[in-house]
């Protein structure tokens, strides 16, 4: 280009008829040279960005969006139709869609011109009726030509329920011990007071069975094991065990009275709790009558202001986040889920970080670099690509069947033929995930240790210092960043996956965490739930994918959250480890 | 004094050092070394002396930083190293089975060519012999930093921060806080690969007035591209070229009257 130009003022300063000649030279020259500006690649480097980063926040907003609305109130419309039905429900969504002949035959004319002026096509609206027991289904649709009008009256209730799924409609009355309440009495103080106690009831029948009547079975059942475990021991003829058999039945008696003692009194609050009941109204007129323990919820969605609904939205956050799923995981909450993936995901970090480093140590620092570290190093990266299924496959094979299963024979050989270990569960889930991001943790530990300066290394060995202190002292702090960079990627990958885990312990509907009262307080071997198979099963397995849907959502928002969280906190812990080595870089 | 003499029939290396009567305290003999195939040292045969500065010069690639790193056996790093002949140190040779490492690599302070500082606190980095060693008593440790910062004419600069990494230093400051680490563990040699060549000029006159002073108390050893550097410090010059030690002998000779024509050429600047 350069080249041209003084070529072109030189003949310009020769001749001066030329001058004009020589421009358009220089000009033709530069405009076609497209390519060697480079625009168009630019514009494509940019465009692929660009369309990249379209993608992710597209998709970010959507799960944004959709989860953070899920729990906000929504109204609550009174719809009468056309043929003189009402229906009661929270419009959801709405379509256009094409209705069939024998729907058109039945219509008047103004509406069969509107829907011919739309070359067929109408409008509709899913309404979100509740009410799972009354009608057996939880949404309806009705079309915009069916629907006279459309009311929001304030004092139709939105009414969330143990059981069954919402109710939408009215409440008729209270019945509390045989007093009913209804009509102008029934105000709003009373009907809280009520549901107050009624709600105290439930959580104490819960907390009898539960923590007490689980604490009697739990020392029935070790007591059990000890007697079996001494016959197996000694065998069921010997004087210890007949002592030991002896002492056991006095113990296991009064744990059996004091079993009872513990039903007895569940059952007299729950005698207690069946008399206080509320009956409640559809819209259509059906009346239906639950105790009052079974309702979560009052909600008057028409009748709420801006703080109220703020406070209804915070509290179902909390009860999605502390409580555990019911009907099915469509509601309640996740905590469950939530606990059990942050447990697997800590676990999982804390068996592939030592593992993985260890062996890119061993790859980098001692191996010595020829054909065959090539070839561990290649099979290494192809791991990464293997379906995740077939290491669950793997972790259920290896982990919970050969090493479960002798595990079992050694320690637990009383509780045959009940697995303990010898089936799926968190710490084989968590070795399963571990097996399966261990690739990622060695290439990254690899490239970092890669990354240290050998001038490093050299001046450590030249002060006299073994390999192994080198490694201590200057290689691996400097290389820590990098390697912990390495595990943020193996826990976003671990804590995102599902299939595996299928196979090696998650279950819908875990009984109970992998972490309670009873020693050792942490069982590692118990199937524990995942917010990722949660998604799956909320998704598709429950009764209802239209209310699911929503908690679809939700969850995927908490599941996004949550490794986001894990990611964050190994950040700023990278980011405190790197500023030590930052300094002084001129 | 001088001392010449001739290795053996074949060796052409002109040799005529100054000793100082205490003798030779590293000695190599017929010592050849290849990278896998190609070979970078040829039939190299040298005495040490004791307490003196000997300097390798030479055109680059002549095998100078090789010998030097074949001294404390740093060339076992590398991938398909082969050695012939022998290294003696005190007597003992170095390439033997039964050396140890460690052991010789403490005796021997090196220096790179680019400041190494590890990334941590000045005072950390002087103690990691020591720390390596297995030492870890406070009054010693505070001890060896003050006397080796001191030997390296650091200590005036940074006594009032110890703690500071020493990455904040400046190169100069570096080069002299890697010499202090060199020294910490008081080892017999100091090995230098062209401690200067990554250091502006004032820089290098500090570390050249050092190496002056700490010239009789260790054995130095310096690899040096720049031949009047060679000149200003050492006592004894090393030539070498394309493998093989052309010339060996008393520095102010090498310079002004070489007995080697590669070795005239050299210095004076024909080629190089």
């Amino acid at each position: 280009m350069y080249k041209s130009i003084t070529f072109a003022l030189t003949r310009t300063a020769t001749a001066a008829d030329q001058t004009a000649e020589a421009v358009k030279y220089i000009r033709r020259k530069g405009r076609s040279d497209l390519s060697a500006r480079g625009e168009p690649f630019l514009w494509g480097l940019g465009g692929a960005l660009a369309f990249g980063m379209l993608m992710i926040f597209g998709f970010l907003a959507l799960i944004v969006w959709n989860g953070l609305v899920t729990f906000y109130p929504k109204p609550v419309q009174v719809v009468t139709l056309s043929d003189g039905t009402l229906l009661a429900g929270e419009p959801s969504r709405s379509e256009v869609y094409k209705p069939g002949p024998q729907v058109l035959e039945h219509l008047d004319e103004p509406a069969r011109q509107a829907i011919a002026a739309e070359h067929g096509y109408a409008r509709r609206t899913l309404f979100r009726t509740g009410n799972f027991d009354l009608y057996n289904e939880d949404f309806r649709w009705a079309s915009d030509f069916s629907i006279v009008s459309v009311a929001e009256p304030a004092d139709v209730y939105f009414i969330e329920r143990i059981e069954w799924g919402p109710f939408v409609g009215f409440i008729r009355s209270l019945n509390l011990k045989g007093e009913t309440v209804s009509g102008a009495a029934l105000t709003r103080q009373i009907l809280e007071e009520a549901h107050r106690r009624a709600v105290q009831r439930r959580e104490l029948i819960r907390e009898i069975e539960r923590e007490e009547i689980g604490a009697v079975n739990h020392r029935l059942n070790s007591e059990r094991l000890k007697l079996k475990r001494i016959a197996l021991k000694q065998g069921e003829n010997s004087d210890t065990y007949r002592q030991a058999a002896a002492e056991s039945l006095a113990l296991q008696e009064t744990l059996q009275g004091r079993y009872h003692d513990l039903a007895r009194d569940a059952q007299a609050v729950k005698a207690e709790d069946a008399q206080y009941t509320v009956t409640l109204a559809e819209i259509g007129g059906r009346g239906k009558t639950i105790p009052l323990s079974q309702v979560v919820r009052f909600t008057l969605p028409n009748d709420m202001s801006f703080f109220e609904k703020i406070r209804l939205y915070l509290s179902r956050w909390l009860e999605f986040l502390t409580d555990e799923p019911r009907e099915a995981n469509a509601e309640g909450g996740v905590m469950p889920a939530l606990f059990g993936t942050f447990v697997m995901t800590v676990l999982m970090a804390l068996a592939v970080a030592p593992f993985g480093v260890m062996a890119a140590l061993y790859l980098r620092e001692y191996a010595k670099q020829g054909k065959l570290v090539s070839v561990v190093r290649i099979c290494v990266n192809n791991l990464a690509g293997v379906p995740s299924i077939v290491y669950g496959v793997f972790g259920l094979g290896f982990f919970a069947y050969i090493c479960g299963g002798t595990i079992d024979r050694l320690f637990f050989p009383e509780r045959l033929p009940n697995p303990v270990f010898g089936t799926g569960g968190l710490l084989w889930a968590s070795l399963t995930l571990a097996l399966l991001t261990v690739p990622v943790v060695i290439v990254a530990t690899e490239e970092a240790l890669a990354a240290v300066p050998q001038s490093m290394r050299e001046g450590s060995l030249a002060c006299g210092a073994s390999r192994w202190q080198t490694i201590k002292y200057i290689v691996l702090p400097r290389a820590l960043p990098g390697i912990m960079t390495g595990l943020i990627l193996a826990m976003a990958r671990g804590a995102g996956e599902v299939a595996p885990l299928m196979l090696v312990g998650v279950v819908k509907l875990a009984p109970e965490l992998p972490l309670d009262g009873f020693f050792p307080y942490i069982h590692l071997e118990r199937s524990f739930m995942h917010l990722g198979f949660h998604i799956f099963d909320v998704g598709f397995q429950s009764r209802n994918s239209e209310a699911g849907k929503p908690m679809v959502f939700v969850t995927t928002l908490l599941l996004i959250s949550l490794v986001a969280f894990l990611n964050a906190t190994a950040i700023v812990i990278r980011n405190r480890l790197k500023r030590r080595f930052l300094i002084g870089h001129f | 004094m001088e001392a010449a003499r001739k290795i053996d029939e074949n060796d052409h290396t002109v040799y005529h050092i100054k000793t100082t009567g205490r003798g030779p305290l590293i000695e190599t003999e017929h010592f050849c070394l290849w990278y896998g195939s190609s070979q970078a040292l040829f039939d190299v045969s040298m005495d040490i002396e004791l307490g003196l500065v000997t300097a390798l010069i030479g055109p680059s690639g002549c095998g100078k930083s090789t010998l030097l790193r074949s001294l404390n056996r740093m060339n076992d790093l590398i991938d398909g190293l082969r050695t012939r002949g022998a290294v003696r140190f005190d007597g003992h040779d170095i390439y033997d089975r039964d050396t140890d490492v460690i052991g010789l690599r403490k005796r021997m302070g090196m220096v790179f060519q680019k400041p190494n500082p590890f990334p941590m606190s000045i005072s950390e980095n002087v103690t990691y012999p020591l720390k390596v060693d297995g030492i870890h008593d406070k009054t010693v440790l505070a001890e060896t930093v003050e006397r080796a910062l001191q030997g390296a004419a650091l200590w005036e600069e940074v006594k009032d921060r110890l703690k500071d990494n020493a990455l904040g230093l400046s190169g100069g400051q570096q080069q002299r806080l890697c010499i202090a680490r060199a020294i910490a563990a008081d080892p017999d040699v100091l090995l230098m690969d062209e401690p200067c060549s990554a250091l502006d000029p004032i820089a290098t006159a500090r570390i050249e007035e050092l190496i002056n002073e700490l010239r009789g108390r260790y054995t130095i050893i310096i690899v040096t591209h720049n031949m009047q550097q060679a000149a200003r410090v050492s006592d004894n010059t090393a030539f070498m070229y394309l493998g093989r030690l052309i010339e060996y002998g008393e520095t102010t000779r090498i310079f002004t009257t070489p007995r080697s024509a590669k070795t005239e050429d050299y210095v004076t600047g024909r080629f190089g």
